[in-house]
């Protein structure tokens, strides 16, 4: 009955997904209908293209940085993502559900992701000057250097423990913990 | 091989009379604008199939359920952990788990007509935005538009420096969920419907094969459409086209006047019903005594290239647009032999001050047409209005606002022109069940004192968003080709920079120099104080009917802004231009 060819997402994998993600079989299926319609040349994979075409992200300051560390964390070197690691990643934002393991969607994990889209080099720690590009391309060119300095310096050293300068996943993470990473960092997906 | 012929030949001479006679009924009919009310007949029916399908679409999932023993406990896990905090949520779970496999009252629901599409009404319709978050895969909570006045003291910063790091977790939160779900891109892709029409749609969970009656029934209306319908409706369409080449010459010969302008009226209203009827078009018009009278710019919202066609048949307008080439530049040359379109070619439709400037000389004329406008730009997919070009609006002429809103369950009009063709489309549309169209005449609307034409374009752009039932998006519909302009990502950072200002500004001198650029010390691209997405003057401002393939024009004033543009789209990279300080240290 009609184009076949577009429904690839067999019960098998919709059922591996799931036990993967935490995802139910109808957001799953949603979100591969999303997959599908953000793949504008239909080629089964996500280029960085794909997601900057969303004028909503791109739009936002961040957004190339987001989709950076989508990349990043999907560990995939060729900058092509496939469903399966679309929503592994879209996983980290799930609420945090105290009746599961909650294995993508930790505390942890969801920290992850900010802190990749700050490591610029992936080196596992965050220097003043990463974080200085980070905080150019969200303020622009509304502030001077000298201020931008400043609150680089201001953050590092807030976060940074051992005094060596930059800040390491741990470091990030205890900065965070004043902060309410669950919510910051949960979407309501709808069942 | 001879025999096989015979047959062909036998068969065409037993079905031609019943083909012509049908034919022939439709042009009467169509000549004197009546109806017997056939093609509301064959709509109710059409509906009442439908119901059923959706009805064995549902029993089908249900017995699937049953025989795979899924617990429903299973599914509403995740739906319980959100609901603690939304009282609302359960609800809303439970149609969006339901949708699609919606039984023929909740069909009628969201459509909002209970015993026949004809009966729509406005406030019907009005409610379906709301409706039409059904197919949200997620709940939005997060924009990235900080509005400077409601962040005022809700920010608590115990930690100046840390601060960018959390507000940037805003930022993430904002595009992650842009991934999942965004307003823009979906309104340039077919709708999705609620229930499988029985033509080959969108959504891919229809694509399954649910039982065998649903597909017999699917084949028969195949058959029909293909067969049947096709035939039928290419005669009409020839049919139609060749009166309209043929009238509109013979009018051509007249010496301009009154009687010139009457033969030019009732012609056109006679070969657009005629065209109409090639697909099965049936249009309800509104409050028609808000139609628009002698001269004047009527604006409409943009879903197809039939829109002009749809209103055409109510009432007869001058038209804007690019010259064509083919089929469609055969129609304009047609029609402009007979009163006067706008018709430029793609180059000068770069000179924006050349067609403003005809714009303006044809509403002067009282002896015109009223010119229909589209000043969207571009086709949206009828679920929404995206942001109005304010050419038109800078006229001064009387707008007269026409909502159109299609009811897409009988074929989806929205044309995707980065998929179709215009060939492939009308294709789509004669082979689909019919066009059932909405149309609202909204009361005249007059640029205010001291407004300026950006605001009044928003207010009539709302005003038509109200009454169709649409959403109302201040989004650029050039987005469909082109990238996000720099310059929005710019007024982002801007803002996010005053939001920064103020819970910093107690530590450092911060606040007063973020004022003092206010007044233009540091910043080079500052934009003049407009707000949200409206200071898009860099981006096209055509006012064309059917630009879709237009790559869109630029006023000479911003040529700078689109160099930078280009550069910006060639290396993907919008950042590159913005953090050139930076990387080059």
């Amino acid at each position: 009955m009609g184009n076949s060819s577009s429904l690839m997402l067999r019960d098998e994998e919709i059922d591996e997904i799931s036990r993967d993600t935490e995802f139910n079989r109808n957001q799953i299926v949603r979100l591969y209908s999303r997959f599908l319609s953000l793949d504008k040349k239909g080629q089964g994979y996500l280029e960085r293209d794909d997601f900057l075409n969303v004028p909503e992200l791109a739009v936002n300051p961040l957004g190339d940085r987001i989709v950076d560390a989508f990349f990043t964390l999907a560990g995939d070197n060729e900058q092509k993502l496939n469903f399966r690691q679309f929503v592994r990643i879209l996983a980290h934002f799930q609420p945090i559900n105290r009746g599961k393991k909650n294995v993508l969607n930790g505390r942890r994990e969801k920290l992850r992701f900010a802190f990749q889209m700050y490591d610029l080099n992936k080196n596992g720690y965050i220097t003043r000057e990463e974080f200085k590009v980070i905080l150019n391309s969200m303020v622009g060119a509304n502030i001077t250097a000298e201020q931008l300095d400043k609150i680089a310096d201001r953050t590092i050293e807030e976060a940074d423990g051992d005094h060596d300068g930059r800040i390491s996943f741990d470091e990030f993470c205890r900065a965070m913990e004043k902060t309410d990473i669950e919510e910051k960092m949960s979407i309501r997906f709808l069942n | 091989m001879g025999p096989f012929f015979e047959h062909i030949i036998f068969a065409s001479a037993f079905l031609f009379p019943p083909v012509a006679l049908t034919v022939l009924l439709c042009l009467v009919l169509a000549t004197f604008g009546k109806s017997l009310g056939l093609r509301k007949l064959y709509v109710n029916t059409l509906i009442a199939i439908f119901e059923w399908g959706a009805r064995q679409i549902k029993t089908t999932k249900k017995m699937e359920k049953i025989k795979r023993g899924e617990s429903s406990a299973q599914l509403f896990n995740l739906g319980d952990c959100l609901s603690s905090s939304d009282d609302e949520q359960p609800s809303d779970d439970n149609e969006v788990r339901s949708d699609g496999y919606e039984s023929g009252s909740g069909m009628r629901r969201r459509h909002g007509s209970g015993t026949s599409v004809c009966s729509v009404s406005s406030v019907c319709s009005r409610t379906e935005p709301a409706l039409l978050r059904k197919n949200s895969i997620i709940r939005r909570e997060t924009q990235i538009q900080f509005d400077e006045d409601e962040d005022d003291g809700e920010v608590l910063v115990n930690s100046r420096g840390w601060a960018v790091m959390r507000d940037s977790i805003d930022f993430v939160k904002a595009g992650i969920e842009s991934i999942i779900e965004d307003e823009v891109t979906s309104r340039f892709e077919a709708e999705q419907l609620a229930s499988w029409n029985m033509l080959t749609r969108t959504s891919i969970r229809f694509y399954q094969f649910v039982n065998w009656k649903l597909t017999v029934l699917y084949s028969l209306g195949f058959l029909l459409r293909y067969c049947v319908l096709l035939p039928l409706r290419i005669s009409i369409f020839s049919i139609g086209l060749v009166f309209l080449v043929v009238s509109t010459a013979i009018i051509g010969l007249f010496p301009d006047g009154a009687l010139k302008r009457r033969l030019n009226f009732n012609c056109m209203l006679i070969c657009y019903r005629i065209l109409s009827r090639s697909v099965s078009a049936v249009v309800h018009f509104h409050d028609e005594h808000n139609r628009p009278p002698g001269s004047g710019i009527a604006v409409a919202n943009h879903t197809s290239p039939m829109d002009a066609m749809i209103l055409s048949t109510d009432n007869v307008y001058a038209l804007i647009g690019q010259r064509h080439p083919g089929i469609l530049g055969l129609v304009q040359r047609a029609l402009s032999r007979a009163s006067s379109h706008i018709w430029f070619e793609r180059s000068e439709a770069k000179d924006r001050a050349t067609v403003a400037h005809m714009l303006r000389e044809h509403v002067s004329d009282v002896n015109k047409l009223p010119i229909l406008i589209f000043p969207e730009g571009t086709c949206i997919n009828n679920t929404s209005v995206m942001m109005f070009k304010k050419g038109s609006f800078e006229v001064g002429a009387t707008i007269f606002p026409i909502a159109m809103k299609y009811d897409s369950r009988f074929g989806d009009p929205f044309w995707n022109s980065s998929e179709q063709t215009w060939a492939e489309y009308l294709l789509r549309m004669q082979t689909s069940w019919a066009i059932i169209c909405n149309v609202w005449y909204l009361p005249p609307m007059r640029i205010h004192e001291g407004e300026d034409a950006i605001d009044f374009a928003n207010r009539v752009k709302k005003a038509i968003a109200q009454k169709g039932g649409l959403v109302d998006l201040e989004w650029d519909g050039q987005l469909k080709r082109s990238r996000v302009p720099p310059k929005l990502v710019r007024k982002q950072q801007e803002k996010y920079c005053h939001r920064f200002a103020r819970y910093t500004s107690t530590s450092d001198g911060l606040r007063a120099n973020a004022e003092a650029e206010d007044d233009g010390e540091y910043i080079t691209f500052k934009s003049p104080g407009v707000s949200g997405y409206n200071s898009l003057e860099e981006l096209p401002e055509d006012v064309i009917v059917s630009s879709d393939e237009d790559e869109g024009t630029i006023p000479e004033d911003a040529i700078p802004t689109r160099q930078r543009r280009r550069h910006a789209r060639s290396d993907n990279d919008v950042d590159d231009v913005l953090l050139s300080p930076i990387t080059s240290q």
